[in-house]
């Protein structure tokens, strides 16, 4: 009986008691649940012990395990009961039942009996072991002993890639790999197999997993069967992981991860809850794509500054080195990927005049455009969008840019099931019902897309169009929301000019009553296309969605289906979420003002320098790699500029070119804000020290402060203050004082003791280093910061502040659902005010049509639409070895029917040829062509260009290849692939090697504690 | 007018040659359906159904006119009518020694459609499959034959009859699993999916087949319907005498003289059932237990011989009547042997969804094997009664596993001395015993 802790009684653990909750009597107790939950989260939710494994608060219900029986009484007199499934149980107000009755007690231990006939005894070499679900829920239920002498089933376990490991033989068959990747996130290529004690979940054959949120496998799998590979390759125990709450720096979502590293080598990243964004689910470039922090590539040292001393570099140093510099006029480029915090003090240094957010012109009238949004609709958290009862996706694929945001719009479209479903009384938790009642029932989904993309198989309608034919349809779609409306086109708005085809009109036609009669639509576009034009175009379908008329009209309809509904509805309805590329984009964008340079600007700076008497000395580059430049210009900028500062994590162009180099901390070694596509301001931890002179960029840019930027030097500004700063909080508070608008309360936290950094150990701390000495090498201390490298401390109260997840009993990521949510604690939301000086200096430029160009076209120029897949979407995450080997090569997507007429066969080589705006050379190339039946002849899509550098209007040739060049080709992609491989191999054996060799570190921070 | 027949359900059975269209409407066959199509409401039939007290009988003996009340009803032009309902029939007859609807399949094709148009009117169905067991492939050969025949003479198809009416019947031919006896894993594998049965609610009347209101009924349930209408209620009440209306087509096989099948009046006796019409046991062999109602039932012993062979009675002597196919164990014969078989059987054939029957049933099967070998011990049979209350009714997804335990458990509780011989003589007692 020591699976039960009658802990708290509902009137002692001070929860609310609202209209939403009713009492049950566990154990005669009387506890409060959530009225919509099921008995078995309801029960969890009062941190009552109970075991299960099918059931999954983001995946609901379905009864498989029979894990969490539990007795439930007809009332007080029944002594007997029956034994229900809690999961598949409703609760109800009043209702009575027993978690510790013998039957169902003795029944839950059997369940796990039932399972150990076939799971093996491996824990001890399982990757899962000391997390493992499975292990908390058998000591939960109390077995111990086998009874069973049978032999156990085998299978034969699958290749899956170089991400996911896969051990069958440890399945206890919960289903719930198969729920999430097939039924919930929509992947294609996983199932169930066989039947009886033979039931298989894998491919048809082996073979790389093809959804991008294949990673979840490894957190919903209840025990080893799905292993992070990664993770294992340079494998520790959870309980011996240093971990930090972080934020994914891999795009704009922001999702909430933890980090963990043992001996300063990040080990892996895992999901962190947070019920306001991603709840449960990470995707794979969040999960796996944290490799760049340990790669090669990381600049680990200096150039261009004399250290005294061979050992160590030193602050006399760093400020020898810049002081020649001392009181010149500096342009500062920012950057998506660095820190609010480091932006904001770069923009600071170098005056709102000389800064730059690292965004070219044509990106800059997008900003200008998105702020605008920004301010007008705050765009929706994950929860919401999967409240949805429409959606229209507008020129981005969001299942391969921000792939978290394409897993939540599945889960919106199930909307119009779950509403089926409940007027048949089925709740929304009884996933296996809801779905038999929805079947293929979805709420709608429109998509403009370039590019076929994975959430057709659950689109109502989509089109596919060039980014300029995306503008011209929506601009139709406002007309003819206006006119249906009743509302003016302001200040003679031009109205879209020509007619458009059948299937547009279509299309709009379809889509403008289910727009008007949703009750919580949903718009969704991005920086893909990168036209500002489409934007504006948003902003103006938002606006008539948002105009009165149009409430009045909805208002109207309601009437005529419900009346007291229509009273109630008076806000507006439509969101908005435009997605920025990068993790701190957002950030940028509220940085962003009137003065703010774009990259051409700053090049015609640089050259017009000596003409107009602006002077301009050099160029401080902020962990940038400034894909939009074309090598002309970056070669033009290194020219021009005199002094070229460079501080980034990794190799780029420029940090070969710089004149100093500073090496900075990627997101596991430093302190910052991420600003999430939302607003959010969301704060990730240092997660293990980095070693000198890897400092946090804003750390840099305090050294250059004091050296360059130092009492008033700087362009006759007014002299402030310089201040050292040595945290994060001080930075903040500095910046503040700095009269930056500043979303932080900058109040030092004082907590009496820190945050443990790691989980309470299950057994022995693993010997890592036993032939050199049996003693634990000292960790770091860090006596500034709110969490100590140690097991000892206090466990954080709410999720945001979370290093790791861990409750009593509950070693594995369930424990979660033992844990106090994410409360009141929110991250500051950025106010993006008075958007209207960025439109002002970036107007919306209406690009002359080109019609009679295009026509004139040959046949074989067709416009180019740039599309990577996942693992080739984020400049950091793209130099990882194993996103290397997924990346097919160069790939171009054709219509069906041009290839055809070609006489092109799918998996042919073609040579291409397209130019790039600002490029004297086209690019010239060999690509493997893909066929799609839906695609419009005149598009293709491919992914030939780096993250970040756009294509324009990109007209693109194709022709047949040359033999020669296709076997060049062929060889380069072979060797290319060799090379990733003999990398990935490298890495490891060096992260294994400095295992034995750990630095022994005193305290974190500063540049003299070595 | 015909005489009403007193053996309803096979008076037209031919099992060398069934009856053509023409044939069968000449013996008065289509009049039912002719009756409630041109004569009848919806209503007055589904009334008719509930008055006869039909009950199901592929084994559960669930009220025929109560589940399809439960089925919605529209009228016509409302908007959230769905745009489709479907009746299925469960030909699904793989419940091991059982063969009553392979008769009716097979003997007399016609008397099924004609049901099927009865019960597809009733609940409002446009769309009705037959699921047909997978080896039946006389019986689908047959059916098929029919159906073109019944779409040739206007019995299926559009404005039937000259009516408003439409009915498009489809034959489906299993792949094989015994789960899709149950009608929610039935319905699962008619629309492609993996044969495990669904969690309920809802009910398939609510959201079936692809999420539409479905009726899944047995063949011999459905057979009813054309004499029902013919006859009525009244008369169908009057075949038994028992509480339990109508016939019941009963069978029995095992080591007895002549194994076969019967159709008697709902509620005859064991012994009418094993000895006057199947000859009782061959010669030198005594009766030691039986099944009463396929291999998920418990064991009766030759105590319970006059029980009759209704719902009630059979329930009040501690079985199921089940399909009412009777499989006799005889004193030459291994019970521990025999459960062994069965149990292997439904292990073979759980779907593998919910734990107690995916891993117990196979722990069952270890255990017997071990006890049957001779290398038992007697905490083996603890662990057994332990695994017959795991995988009781209310612990599993489906009633698969508690069929499952029915015969192991009466055997533990009425042959617990064969099982101790086996442990301790270290062998099987009846080894050479034939």
């Amino acid at each position: 009986m020591a699976d039960i802790d009658p802990k708290k009684s509902a009137e002692k653990n001070g929860r609310q008691v609202s209209e939403n909750q009713l009492t049950v009597y566990i154990d005669d107790q009387p506890y409060q649940v959530d009225k919509n939950d099921n008995l078995l989260a309801g029960v969890l939710a009062n941190q009552l012990n109970l075991p299960y494994f099918c059931w999954h608060p983001s995946m609901g219900s379905v009864g498989a395990c029979r894990q969490c029986a539990v007795t439930q009484y007809q009332d007080e007199n029944d002594s007997r009961g029956r034994i229900v499934m809690a999961c598949m149980t409703p609760v109800s107000d009043g209702m009575r039942i027993g978690l510790q009755e013998q039957h169902a007690s003795e029944f839950r231990e059997q369940v796990i009996a039932a399972m150990m006939t076939n799971h093996p005894h491996d824990c001890p070499v399982c990757a899962e072991g000391g997390e493992c679900h499975l292990q908390d829920m058998t000591v939960m239920t109390g077995h111990s002993a086998r009874h069973y002498s049978g032999k156990k089933r085998t299978f034969t376990n699958q290749y899956l890639g170089e991400l996911v490991g896969h051990e069958m033989n440890r399945c206890i068959t919960c289903y719930r790999c198969v729920r999430f990747y097939k039924d919930y996130a929509g992947g294609k290529d996983f199932d169930v197999y066989g039947s009886k004690n033979q039931v298989y979940f894998g491919r048809q054959t082996d073979g790389v997993l093809e959804s991008e949120f294949s990673g979840n496998l490894v957190e919903v799998c209840p025990t080893g069967v799905f292993t992070n590979k990664l993770f294992s390759a340079h494998f520790t125990r959870k309980w011996d992981l240093q971990s930090a709450p972080s934020v994914c720096s891999h795009c704009a979502v922001g999702c909430n991860t933890s980090i963990g590293e043992r001996y300063g080598a990040v080990r892996r990243v895992v999901n962190r809850y947070n019920e306001q964004l991603n709840g449960y689910f990470l995707c794979d470039r969040g999960r796996f794509g944290i490799g760049f922090v340990n790669g090669e590539q990381r600049i680990r040292k200096v150039s261009g500054i004399r250290q005294q001393s061979a050992e160590k570099l030193t602050k006399l140093d760093v400020a020898k080195a810049l002081v020649h510099f001392k009181g010149q006029k500096f342009i500062g480029i920012g950057s998506g990927r660095a820190s609010l915090e480091a932006n904001a003090y770069l923009k600071k240094l170098v005056g709102s005049d000389g800064f730059c957010a690292g965004l070219t012109g044509r990106q800059m009238a997008l900003a200008a455009q998105h702020k605008l949004a920004l301010h007008r609709y705050p765009a929706p958290g994950i929860p919401e969008i999967e409240q949805s009862d429409l959606v229209l996706v507008i020129g981005e694929d969001i299942t391969q840019t921000s792939p978290r945001i394409a897993l939540a719009v599945r889960q919106a479209l199930r909307n119009a099931g779950l509403a089926k479903a409940a007027t048949i009384g089925i709740a929304s938790w009884h996933d296996s019902a809801v779905r038999t009642v929805g079947g293929k029932l979805f709420s709608p989904l429109f998509s403009l897309q370039g590019m076929p993309t994975k959430l057709d198989d659950v689109c109502q309608q989509k089109l596919l169009l060039s980014p300029r034919e995306t503008e011209h349809t929506l601009e139709v779609l406002n007309q003819q929301l206006r006119l249906l409306l009743g509302i003016t086109s302001e200040q003679g708005k031009a109205s879209a000019k020509g007619d458009i085809s059948a299937d547009r009109k279509a299309f709009i036609s379809e889509l403008i009553p289910m727009l008007l009669r949703a009750k919580n639509p949903l718009i969704i576009s991005g920086w893909s296309h990168e036209s500002a034009a489409v934007f504006a175009a948003i902003n103006e379908l938002m606006e008539i969605l948002h105009s009165d008329a149009c409430m009045g009209h909805q208002a109207g309809v309601g009437q005529e289906e419900k009346q007291d509904e229509a009273t109630a509805d008076k806000q507006p309805r439509a969101k908005l979420v435009l997605l920025p590329p990068q993790s701190n984009t957002t950030g940028l964008l509220h940085l962003s003002d009137a003065q703010t340079l774009s990259l051409e600007q700053v090049l015609s700076r640089l050259t017009k320098e000596q003409q107009t008497g602006d002077i301009v000395d050099g160029v401080i580059i902020l962990e940038n790699e400034l894909p939009a430049l074309s090598e002309q210009q970056a070669a033009l900028l290194r020219e021009q500029a005199e002094t070229l500062i460079v501080v980034d994590h990794s190799q780029t162009p420029f940090t070969e070119m710089a004149d100093i180099l500073m090496p900075a901390a990627p997101v596991s070694e430093g302190d910052g804000h991420f600003v999430n596509y939302q607003g959010l301001c969301q704060r990730y931890y240092q997660v293990h020290a980095s070693v000198l002179p890897v400092l946090d960029s804003w750390r840099w840019l305090n050294l250059i402060e004091s050296s360059i930027f130092n009492a008033g030097a700087y362009g006759g500004q007014k002299p402030q203050q310089f201040k050292e700063v040595h945290s994060l909080t001080e930075l903040d508070l500095y910046l503040s004082e700095q009269g930056i608008e500043w979303p932080f309360d900058s109040k030092e936290l004082h907590r009496e003791k820190q945050i443990a950094r790691q989980s309470h150990r299950a057994s022995g701390r693993t010997a890592q280093m036993a032939n050199i000495s049996v003693h634990e090498t000292k960790t770091t201390q860090s006596p500034s910061s709110e969490f100590g490298f140690s097991m000892e401390g206090l466990a954080a109260d709410a999720a945001p502040d979370r290093p790791f997840s861990w409750a009593p009993g509950w070693n594995s990521n369930q424990s979660v659902n033992m844990l106090p949510g994410q409360g009141a604690d929110t991250s500051p939301k950025l106010d993006f005010a008075n958007p209207n000086v960025l439109l002002e200096s970036w107007p919306l430029v209406t690009e002359v049509e080109d019609e009679t160009a295009l026509s004139s076209q040959d046949k074989h120029s067709l416009t180019f639409i740039d599309h990577r897949q996942w693992f080739q979407n984020e400049w950091q995450s793209s130099v990882n070895p194993e996103f290397r080997m997924l990346c097919p090569g160069n790939q171009l997507i054709v219509a069906s029917d041009y290839a055809r007429e070609q006489s092109w066969q799918p998996g042919d080589y073609v040579a291409f040829s397209f130019s790039l705006p600002g490029e004297e050379h086209a690019r010239q190339g060999i690509a493997r062509l893909l066929c799609h039946d839906e695609l419009p002849a005149h598009l293709v899509a491919g992914n030939l260009l780096a993250p970040g550098r756009s294509s324009g209007e990109g007209v693109i040739r194709l022709s047949p290849a040359q033999a020669s060049d296709i076997t060049l080709y062929q060889q380069a992609e072979q060797e290319r692939l060799a090379q990733a491989k003999a990398d990935k191999t490298a890495l490891l054996e060096r992260l294994k090697r400095a295992d034995q060799t750990i630095p022994i570190r005193m305290v974190a921070g500063g540049l003299e504690d070595v | 007018m015909i005489k009403a027949p007193d053996k309803p359900l096979t008076s037209l059975v031919n099992l060398e040659q069934p009856l053509s269209i023409e044939g069968y409407i000449e013996a008065g066959g289509y009049q039912g359906a002719e009756k409630a199509l041109h004569h009848l409401s919806r209503a007055e039939v589904l009334t008719l159904v509930e008055d006869s007290t039909l009950k199901g009988r592929g084994g559960a003996g669930f009220p025929t006119g109560m589940k399809w009340k439960c089925v919605p009803m529209y009228e016509p032009g409302d908007v959230n009518a769905p745009e489709c309902k479907y009746l299925v029939c469960n030909a699904d007859e793989m419940e091991p020694g059982t063969f009553k609807d392979r008769v009716l399949l097979e003997g007399v094709p016609h008397q099924l459609i004609e049901a099927m148009i009865i019960a597809a009117y009733t609940i409002g169905a446009e769309k009705a499959y037959i699921f047909l067991r997978g080896e039946y492939h006389l019986a689908a050969r047959r059916l098929q034959q029919a159906i073109d025949e019944a779409y040739r003479s206007n019995w299926l198809g559009e404005n039937i009859q000259g009516t408003d009416i439409h009915l498009d019947l489809y034959l489906h031919s299993s792949a094989g699993r015994y789960i899709c006896g149950e009608e929610t894993a039935l319905i699962n594998a008619l629309e492609g999916k993996r044969a495990n049965p669904r969690a309920k609610p809802p009910f398939p009347q609510f959201s079936g087949l692809f999420g539409k209101p479905t009726v899944v009924n047995n063949v011999e349930t459905l057979s009813n319907l054309p004499h029902i209408l013919k006859h009525g209620a009244d008369w169908f009440k009057g075949l038994s005498p028992d509480s339990d209306a109508g016939t019941k087509i009963y069978a029995a096989c095992g080591r007895v003289k002549t194994p076969g099948t019967w159709e008697l009046p709902m509620g005859a006796t064991i012994r009418e059932v094993l000895y006057d019409h199947g000859g009782g046991m061959l010669d030198g062999l005594k009766l030691k237990g039986l099944l009463p109602g396929g291999a998920s039932t418990d064991f009766l012993l030759p105590e319970h011989l006059d029980t009759p062979m209704d719902f009630a009675s059979i329930a009040k002597a501690g079985s199921r009547l089940g399909t009412g196919g009777l499989i006799v164990l005889d004193d030459h014969n291994c019970p521990v042997s025999m459960v062994l078989n069965l149990l292997q059987f439904f292990a073979q054939e759980s779907c593998g969804w919910c734990t107690p029957c995916r891993d117990g049933t196979p722990w069952a099967v270890e255990v017997l094997s071990r006890i049957e070998q001779g290398q038992g011990s007697l905490d083996d049979l603890d662990t057994l009664a332990k695994l017959c209350d795991f995988m009781w009714l209310g612990k599993t997804h489906c009633a698969l596993a508690p069929g499952a335990v029915e015969p192991l458990k009466s055997a533990l509780k009425y042959f617990h001395d064969d099982f101790e011989q086996h442990i301790e003589q270290g062998c099987c007692p009846y080894q050479g015993g034939h």
